[in-house]
């Protein structure tokens, strides 16, 4: 293999030229793998995209939608473990078919970008919300810290009990650097509430009633400020298995399986190609 | 038709789907006539609602406000009012609620267990922030039943809507100028600074050959060439570099801001407004919905308890009011801010003008005779499985003084009178 044609094509590094010459591709093809791979990426792009935005708004909507959804309990709780499902599964899919570490990095990058498009266009386009009440948490620093974890470990089970406790752990105190502020104390009508609460209240959603959330409703009072960290660490404690569960169905789903075919269809299949017709 | 010409209608339809798309499109009813009628006219009743204006610009104020009565023969299928929450019905985010109140509670959270037969007053203030014309109602949503709508009146916003301001000033004294805008650009700031990480962490990948390549290395078990030492190093920078901005960030933000407070989920409890005295004693003996004339029939047994004689001045009944119009106080006790389109024109027919005489029991057959039956799709009482109606009786003293008695019952759908 020429080695210079190949850095003309794409400006490689040594250790991509040894790819190259261990995949056994002329420079020829090479070029038209890289052009495979441009409209791959593309297509992939929209399919992780979609997956991850639909899985995520069938378990974890509401959660995510509103900042007076954010609660201690069970925003805490259930975004990093749902978040974590599609990007363990696409973690999985890329590591085990082309080795790249990036599978969660993209899951949540792509369901971050489509959120804030959803955002603007549908949330405050469609419905006038402000986008104060709709901004979105993310659990991309988790992701980069689990693909991180997968490249250093070559492990995945490793990778379940490091990198899903830090994405559980992380979510919280990596969102709260910019949602904090939400959570002063305001005072409204004689009482005591949150600018979370307040926002919320102003920009009414006419089919949302304040009951319907699903919120901490002073159940931890046992652990009075740190309330947010017992939800974070038991949302670390269940990311372990919810990587575990995902990363195989990931798996799963890019394993080819054939399956061995009966006599009745071996039959057939001979009939029809003494007839002259093509093997499928 | 040519390939050229076909593209060119694909590409018109494609683009005019886009268009739809991206364009916003406000909704403008809000599901009213939806509900099915034995909920409309055997759980809440609306009355008394006014609206403190029509026409207003964007930042100034609309009131909302009148009473309701949770109905004695409250339906089996729909949950009680153990656990409620005031709001409106208007479009998204076009009007933005500043106050509301039960009873003068204050009625921010959800209130809990409303008494059944008991009436409440209740006040909504709206301020306008989108010009356009919207349809406000109260709305009582009920935990396990849902949204009950009360009437819906016409609000004009005028002005522009990049003048609204929500300003706010916190316990601890920051001044917040607008909630639409407040921690939207720190929130930002920061998410894009993470996908800044994640992008540089992708192309670090997304630079090589990648797909048919990488697999068929993998295929040769030459894994160490995907994956290198200098990957190696580039990860632990990653991890170090995420940790400290994650540790340094929240460090930082925990000493901007050391007083917070969780999201408030506490409930209310108001008691209902003193209870009347049982003015009219009501027995309703035979209703029927004729179906051809639109009418709806009421043969009521009516016991006068006051020492008052007393007239019969409306039937209500979501959020339809059928006036006596032959009684002058029923016909002033018609706020001008009540839509037309919920007051039928042909009124109530009481027969015999003769009021109730103090102590009197005597039969009385209204007769609420208008399409609105129809319009306001309350007539599917023919197919349930509760063929029940119910409503309110307003009567009236000569002093002009008003006494409420719910009438409630079952109905007979008829196609020819029979009372």
């Amino acid at each position: 293999m020429d080695g210079d044609n190949h850095e003309k094509v794409l400006a490689m590094t040594a250790n991509d030229q040894a790819v190259l010459d261990v995949a056994e591709m002329s420079p020829k093809i090479a070029n038209w793998s890289r052009t495979f791979d441009i409209l791959i990426v593309i297509v992939a792009a929209f399919l992780i995209w979609a997956v991850s935005h639909i899985g995520f708004l069938l378990l974890g909507g509401d959660w995510d939608f509103f900042i007076d959804w954010k609660d201690r309990q069970y925003w805490v709780l259930i975004t990093p473990v749902v978040t974590l499902m599609m990007a363990a599964a696409f973690q999985a899919i890329f590591w085990h078919l082309f080795r790249l570490p990036f599978g969660a990095t993209a899951s949540v990058l792509l369901f971050l970008l489509g959120v804030w498009i959803v955002r603007y266009h549908s949330w405050q386009g469609l419905a006038f919300f402000p986008i104060s009440l709709v901004v979105p948490a993310t659990c991309l620093m988790g992701a980069l810290a689990l693909d991180a974890i997968l490249v250093l470990t070559r492990s995945w089970l490793v990778t379940a009990v490091f990198g899903g406790t830090l994405f559980g752990l992380m979510f919280f105190p990596s969102n709260w650097i910019y949602l904090a502020p939400y959570f002063q104390p305001v005072e409204h009508m004689g009482q005591m509430t949150s600018l979370a609460d307040l926002i919320g209240y102003t920009f009414p959603r006419s089919g949302t009633p304040e009951y319907i959330r699903i919120i901490e409703r002073g159940t931890l009072r046992t652990f009075q400020d740190s309330a947010m960290w017992v939800s974070a660490f038991f949302a670390a404690f269940l990311c372990i298995f919810t990587y575990m569960i995902f990363w195989w169905i990931g798996i799963k789903a890019c394993t080819i399986k054939y399956i061995a075919i009966g006599s009745k269809f071996k039959d057939a299949y001979a009939a029809n190609v003494n007839a002259g017709g093509k093997a499928a | 038709m040519s390939l050229l010409f076909r593209k060119m209608i694909l590409a018109v339809l494609a683009g005019a789907a886009l268009l739809l798309s991206v364009l916003p499109q406000p909704a403008i009813a809000h599901g009213e006539r939806a509900t099915e009628p034995y909920i409309r006219t055997r759980t809440i009743h609306w009355f008394d609602v006014t609206w403190s204006t029509d026409k207003m610009k964007v930042n100034d104020t609309v009131t909302v406000q009148g009473k309701f009565r949770l109905m004695t023969d409250w339906p089996d299928a729909v949950s009680k009012p153990d656990l409620v929450f005031l709001s409106n019905g208007s479009p998204g985010a076009s009007l933005t609620r500043v106050e509301s109140y039960i009873n003068g509670m204050p009625a921010q959270q959800s209130t809990k267990n409303l008494e059944i037969g008991r009436d409440y007053d209740f006040k909504l203030v709206m301020k306008g922030r989108e010009p356009g014309k919207w349809h406000l109602h109260p709305v009582m949503n009920i935990y396990g039943a849902g949204a009950i709508v009360g009437p819906g009146g016409w609000v004009t916003v005028t002005g522009n809507a990049a003048d609204f301001k929500a300003p706010v000033t916190t316990m601890h004294g920051t001044k917040i100028d607008d909630l639409q805008t407040f921690g939207v650009a720190r929130v930002q700031m920061w998410q894009a600074g993470y996908a800044l990480i994640a992008v540089a962490w992708l192309l670090w990948w997304l630079r090589r050959p990648l797909l048919i390549s990488r697999w068929r290395v993998l295929e040769k078990g030459r894994e160490d060439l995907l994956v290198t030492r200098t990957d190696d190093k580039v990860a632990a920078g990653l991890l170090v570099l995420v940790l400290l901005v994650v540790i340094v960030g929240y460090t930082k933000i925990k000493a901007e801001f050391p007083q917070l407070v969780p999201l408030q989920g506490g409930s209310l409890y108001t008691p209902p407004l003193q209870e009347a005295p049982n003015a009219v004693a009501i027995k309703l003996k035979r209703a029927e919905y004729d179906v051809p004339g639109r009418s709806m029939r009421l043969n009521i047994e009516m016991t006068n308890n006051t020492d008052q004689p007393l007239s019969v001045g409306e039937f209500t009944t979501a959020n339809l009011r059928f006036i006596n119009k032959k009684l002058p106080a029923a016909v002033a006790a018609i706020d001008p801010t009540y839509p037309q389109d919920l007051i039928p024109g042909n009124g109530l027919i009481v027969d015999g003008s003769a009021p109730l005489a103090p102590g009197e029991t005597r039969l009385v057959m209204l007769e609420a005779t208008d399409a609105a039956w129809e319009l306001e799709r309350l007539v599917s009482f023919l197919s349930n499985v509760d063929s029940r109606t119910g409503g309110l009786i307003f009567f009236y003293d000569p002093k002009g003084n008003r006494y409420i008695s719910e009438v409630y019952g079952a109905i007979l759908p008829v196609f020819k009178k029979t009372i």
